[in-house]
């Protein structure tokens, strides 16, 4: 079988996106069609580790420096303030220190696009990377590999090391022998997940039976869409007791989009979180679980017929 | 490679001359914490407590403000994002535009003319700017919208990223500098202003806590919960600001009790605590903010009781800081 890519995502954040991750590697590592790896591209909040962590081998880390940033240098400047008056800063990074007679330049806004440094009669402007993260990777101690980036706060580039972590995955030796790779992803719709869909051979879609938890999916479905990968949905506290549950079953009648499977709220759930273990190995029998056995098998299917 | 150490200059502020409205900022790290949920009812509880209000939904990959108050959005407003065109009959084929795209988002290949890659584009306009013969024209897509909408006695703002575009900080920087505008020419249009955040730690959200003068994180006693919360209370700190945390969904236990002993150590404060309760989800899946005045739920159940006492002690701070 060749290499296939399986991402999950959710629109909506806290729907269950890295919990069912982490049961679906389990379940992928035991069968021996399988061999698989597993990426955490939440970059903002990287929690898989948290459920798959290491074997007593060492683990790997290393900086990423993807951010550029400008940096003022008084020496040069003669204040004569164009950077100001002439708009420099399309990302309103720059403001005028009436006190000190200078530019101030604002770090999270700045976008490390080289006009200042390019527009300065002076070039009292110097444009640098800085770290915008580090990648960590590692054989899990239930013996599969797991990569993920972290973001450095402030760092304003949670994209691009997505793309990153993709590739730095590709590079471990380990990853010519992999056939299936998991991809845990942000939430939202916006640049990380965009980076996160490229190339994936299948999605799974996460939701809860609630307004905001279809309005999201709906805009995760309409992004999967545009790049015309084939998903599948998993609806999670699928019997929670609300109002809106039969406005949730109308829609996927009437969209027919397909379903991969339910989740009902179990508190083996919660319970398995606080352990720090993925709920297939803390609790094989529950009823989650076993809706989480059945979710695989159906994956197990689409991916072998990809 | 040399690192540079992480600089948060203090932008020029003239808040401390002008403290009116008082910015409270709801996030969370993690998502699914409740943060609407939290957004939506302080802003109710708080209009109908006689304050003016306006909440801005900064959530612009997944607004949902919308949606737990019960109303839809039309008529928004264009977000545009300069797209650099070249003017052929203008172009000398310098390749000066492509030798100062940081972004790499121009082709430029000897005797040919520059080739723009419009999604990698960062919008700055230094190819504009800098092209000696102004063949660089500015041409723009949309990608979202800005919805003004007036409630009863509440005005509401909603940043939306459009389906497929990635550049969602615009949209947040769009909003919040039309807020801006508007209370710079009026600062009494509004008493309260609540941002509700995406969830993460990205510029998205370090753009609405930048604003705040209160940031709120909502969180839930669970490892996600206490790992995402320690990163955006790094990030809240970084930045300087005051911050008081509400758990959510305290009634799950099993890891609460270490949670809330190693917040304390900490010395982190906490506005109060919001248990599981089934007239939150009703409320929440009915679009009816809970906490509203005439919404049709129990204002005994734990949940009401919840937010009567985390809006108490909050009423109290903004009396404080207003002071």
């Amino acid at each position: 079988m060749s290499k296939k890519h399986v991402g999950i995502i959710s629109g909506k954040g806290g729907v269950g996106k890295t919990s069912l991750t982490a049961s679906l590697a389990i379940l992928a590592s035991q069968d021996p069609e399988f061999n698989v790896m597993v990426l955490d591209c939440d970059v903002d909040a990287p929690n898989l580790a948290f459920l798959l962590p290491k074997d007593s081998s060492e683990e790997d880390r290393k900086d990423v420096f993807a951010t550029l940033k400008a940096k003022f240098i008084e020496d040069k400047c003669i204040h004569c303030k164009k950077c100001i008056d002439e708009h420099f800063c399309e990302f309103n990074a720059l403001s005028w220190d009436e006190e000190a007679n200078i530019p101030i330049i604002d770090y999270i806004s700045c976008e490390g696009c080289n006009a200042c440094k390019v527009l300065c009669p002076e070039t009292a402007f110097e444009i640098y990377p800085v770290k915008s993260g580090e990648i960590i990777s590692y054989k899990t101690k239930y013996d599969f590999n797991l990569a993920y980036g972290k973001t450095r706060l402030g760092s304003t580039t949670s994209g691009k090391l997505v793309t990153d972590v993709k590739q730095h995955a590709q590079a471990l030796p380990v990853y010519e022998d992999i056939n299936l790779v998991l991809i845990d992803g942000p939430p939202g719709i916006g640049c990380p997940v965009i980076a996160m869909l490229t190339g994936l051979d299948y999605v799974i879609t996460i939701t809860e039976p609630t307004p905001s938890g279809l309005h999201d999916l709906i805009r995760a479905i309409e992004v999967v869409n545009q790049f015309n990968i084939p998903f599948g949905i998993v609806i999670n506290k699928a019997d929670l007791e609300s109002p809106f549950q039969d406005e949730f079953k109308n829609f996927m009648e009437e969209t027919k989009y397909p379903l991969l499977g339910s989740i009902d709220f179990d508190i083996s759930v919660p319970e398995s979180l606080s352990m720090a273990l993925p709920l297939v190995i803390h609790d094989p029998k529950s009823k989650a679980s076993k809706q989480i056995e059945k979710i695989y098998e159906k994956l197990r299917e689409k991916v072998l017929e990809l | 490679m040399e690192e540079e150490e992480i600089i948060y200059f203090n932008h020029l502020d003239f808040r401390d001359t002008m403290k009116k409205p008082i910015k409270i900022c709801v996030t969370g790290g993690k998502g699914g914490t409740g943060k609407t949920l939290v957004a939506i009812n302080l802003a109710v509880m708080f209009r109908d407590n006689g304050k003016k209000i306006l909440l801005l939904d900064g959530d612009v990959e997944n607004p949902n403000t919308y949606l737990l108050l019960g109303t839809d959005l039309e008529n928004g407003e264009n977000v545009h994002f300069f797209i650099p065109k070249v003017n052929e009959d203008k172009c000398t084929k310098c390749g000066l535009c492509a030798k100062n795209c940081a972004s790499n988002a121009i082709l430029f290949v000897k005797d040919a003319y520059p080739i723009i890659i419009p999604n990698v584009c960062s919008g700055c306009k230094l190819c504009y700017k800098i092209c000696p013969v102004n063949a660089i024209e500015e041409n723009s897509k949309i990608i979202g919208k800005i919805y003004e909408k007036k409630l009863e006695n509440m005005a509401l703002f909603v940043g939306e990223l459009k389906v497929s575009e990635a550049r969602s900080a615009v949209i947040v920087e769009e909003a919040i500098s039309k807020l801006n505008a508007r209370l710079e020419k009026n600062n009494d249009e509004f008493d309260i202003i609540i941002y509700d955040t995406a969830p993460g730690a990205h510029c998205d959200v370090e753009k609405l806590i930048k604003e705040a003068d209160l940031v709120i994180p909502v969180t839930e006693p669970t490892p996600f919960g206490k790992l995402d919360l320690m990163r955006i209370i790094e990030l809240i700190e970084l930045m300087e600001k005051k911050y008081k945390v509400i758990i959510n969904r305290s009634s799950l236990l099993g890891f609460k009790d270490d949670f809330i002993k190693d917040l304390k150590e900490k010395k982190i404060d906490i506005l109060g605590e919001i248990p599981l309760d089934q007239e939150i989800v009703n409320s929440y899946c009915q679009g009816i903010p809970l906490m509203a005045k005439n919404s049709p739920y129990n204002k005994k159940s734990s949940g009401a009781e919840a937010f009567d006492n985390i809006f108490s002690k909050l009423n109290e701070w903004v009396r404080d800081y207003s002071e």
